[in-house]
């Protein structure tokens, strides 16, 4: 018989710096380590490319960056949430990602975070790493690397491929 | 009278009417707290609670069971719930006070949905036993 303990999964206990952000009125959080630069939204572009414009209906923008494409994702589009007012960009680390967001608010030290209880079964179990809580507010963080995934990355280079040549990114 | 061999349920009310819980899955009573919220796609989940340290979700299951038009809910019956592999604590809005009851089962009619495992006769009244796992699967699924 398995105890009560070994039932319940405990929240992974090493400590974390995080970037709380809003989107739509939420607050979520990101790896501070994910975070290559915060920014506003001067010096981006809209992106249009043909289907896959339509394809990755969330990304809206790119921005050149010491010679690197950085594709912008909307993070309200990615949250499938309204009423957002972007204005800061968050640059990602190693790799060719930007996130448009309302705001970013301070970097904070998490102590545990607690595993999406199963009962969430959507598109959430890919968007979030797991639950902070901090000072009894629960604030999910976010998994950086589903802003954009791998494939629609290899979609994006080889768009970009055909539009332009070669590109960095 | 509870008649040998009754099991205890916990009797919640959804608006006019009345459902049941197994007794033994029950852990708690917990009077209105601030549902947290945040992105998400499942239906029926409207948020979590953070109850002694733990994140449990709250699912809203008086919109499958009596409808959008379910008075506002007062109180949370949070109970265990089998998802998966896993045994985890749910947090059920209900719209008043909750009952402890034994009663005997009575057979299911064969129209009920997947999620209602068993039916109490109380005197007059007909109460469902709502198998939770179920209709948090079912609509998780829909």
């Amino acid at each position: 018989m398995r105890s009560r303990k070994q039932l319940r999964p405990q929240p992974q206990a090493a400590r974390e710096d995080v970037i709380v952000f809003a989107v739509s009125g939420f607050k979520l959080a990101i790896a501070a380590g994910a975070v290559k630069e915060i920014r506003g939204m001067e010096g981006l572009q809209p992106f249009t490319l043909g289907g896959i414009s339509a394809q990755i209906a969330k990304l809206r923008h790119t921005l050149e960056r010491n010679g690197t494409t950085y594709f912008v994702v909307d993070a309200a589009r990615h949250f499938q949430l309204q009423g957002a007012h972007p204005s800061r960009v968050m640059v990602l680390r190693n790799m060719p990602t930007g996130v448009l967001v309302d705001s970013t608010d301070r970097i904070m030290e998490i102590s545990a975070l607690h595993a999406l209880p199963p009962a969430f079964t959507h598109e959430e179990r890919g968007w979030y790493r797991g639950l902070a809580v901090v000072n009894g507010q629960v604030v999910p963080v976010v998994n950086h690397g589903a802003f954009l995934n791998r494939a629609e990355l290899e979609t994006l280079r080889a768009g970009l491929e055909r539009v332009r040549g070669v590109v960095t990114v | 009278m509870i008649a040998e061999g009754d099991k205890s349920y916990v009797l919640f009310p959804l608006g006019e009417k009345r459902f049941a819980l197994p007794a033994e899955t029950v852990t708690e009573l917990a009077r209105p707290d601030s549902v947290q919220t945040f992105p998400h796609r499942t239906p029926l989940l409207t948020g979590v609670l953070v109850r002694r340290g733990r994140i449990v979700p709250v699912c809203d299951v008086a919109q499958v069971l009596v409808g959008p038009a379910a008075p506002p809910r007062r109180f949370y019956l949070i109970a265990n719930c089998k998802i998966g592999a896993r045994q985890e604590l749910t947090a059920v809005p209900v719209t008043g006070e909750c009952e402890l009851a034994s009663a005997a089962l009575t057979p299911l009619t064969g129209t009920e949905p997947p999620y209602i495992s068993g039916l109490l006769a109380m005197g007059s009244e007909t109460v469902e036993i709502v198998a939770l796992e179920k209709l948090v699967c079912v609509e998780a699924t829909a």
